[in-house]
């Protein structure tokens, strides 16, 4: 299996800092995307973000080819740190969970790209955690249904059903958007 | 390919065969060439909720959180700042210390003279004066 990350992690696992910026300006965009639209929390997606470097950087001086790539070992981590979060939510929120509600499209002005982006990413935070999560693997951070349903330890079939319920409930979200 | 697959495959994927699972794409693209009216429908009606998806933009990178996350790295810590990050900090240490010692030595002299004053004129006179304080403290740090 090649890693296109192998080669910088070795130089990082060496103590070379311009290998140490390179990686971050590789992956820091990657990670804060994916705990952006898992958590839909600014503050909180960056120190996930930063965690997963801090844990990064222990891993790069042993990191072994050929087992996983790195890639997916990072979305591991963040996904984790994710999970740890959106699990103390619901335990801090017992029996009444944030609802956020969609608004529609104003009445005095058109939809414009961030109005329908704003109205996406409430919709895709009310998804169930599961779908929301199998919708950001695959569309967003385009990972092959192979790695995505890897990560999310499920077969390839469930992570298709997963998403094909996700898509329908945020189409039936943004109905007035969406046809069909 | 039958049709249920190739729904069920633009449903969890998308309306943009480049993104289904590779294995299936040839079989994907040979019933569009045979059925281009039933294809072109699913695939429309998928690509409407892509094209809504592609909005939600990403978080963007803030320049505080990369310098962080290079920072936190073994051995960056002091070399993010440049040779003279060291000499800065230090600088600036220096400077609240100078600021905190002259902040006693004004504190109490306030003390002193306002001791017999009503409550409210002793805030205010404190008040004033760690306003002026401020300025030492950039002029010692910088």
């Amino acid at each position: 299996m090649s890693d296109p990350d192998e080669e910088l992690l070795t130089r990082v696992g060496e103590g070379d800092p311009a290998a140490v910026r390179a990686l971050v300006a590789r992956k820091l965009p990657r990670l804060l995307a994916l705990a952006g639209r898992m958590l839909g929390d600014p503050a909180e997606a960056e120190d996930v973000a930063q965690e997963t470097f801090v844990r990064a950087w222990k891993q790069a001086r042993d990191w072994r080819p050929g087992v996983a790539r790195f890639d997916t070992w990072l979305h591991r981590v963040a996904l984790n740190l994710c999970y740890d979060r959106l699990r103390r939510r619901r335990e801090v929120v017992t029996d009444t969970p944030p609802e956020r509600a969609d608004e529609g499209p104003a009445p005095d002005r058109g939809l414009e790209a961030k109005d329908v982006g704003d109205r996406v990413g409430a919709a895709m935070q009310r998804l169930p955690d599961r779908q929301r999560e199998a919708i950001v693997l695959c569309h967003y951070q385009e990972l092959s249904n192979i790695e995505a349903a890897a990560l999310m330890g499920i077969s390839v079939e469930a992570l298709e059903s997963l998403l094909g319920r996700g898509r329908r409930a945020l189409r039936a979200a943004l109905s007035d958007m969406v046809g069909g | 390919m039958t049709h249920e697959r190739f729904e069920i495959l633009a449903q969890a994927y998308g309306g943009d065969i480049a993104r289904w699972p590779a294995p299936e794409r040839d079989a994907a693209a040979l019933l569009m060439a045979a059925e281009p009216e039933f294809s072109r429908i699913v695939l429309s009606d998928a690509g409407e909720l892509d094209a809504a998806l592609e909005l939600w933009a990403p978080m963007s990178v803030s320049p505080a959180l990369r310098q962080t996350a290079i920072a936190s790295a073994p051995g960056m810590r002091r070399r993010w700042g440049g040779p003279w990050s060291w000499f800065m900090g230090a600088g600036v240490g220096a400077g609240l210390a100078a600021a905190c010692a002259a902040g006693l030595v004004v504190g109490v002299m306030l003390s002193d003279v306002t001791q017999p004053a009503a409550s409210d004129d002793t805030v205010s006179a404190s008040l004033s004066n760690y306003e002026d304080l401020s300025g030492l403290v950039t002029g010692e740090g910088a």
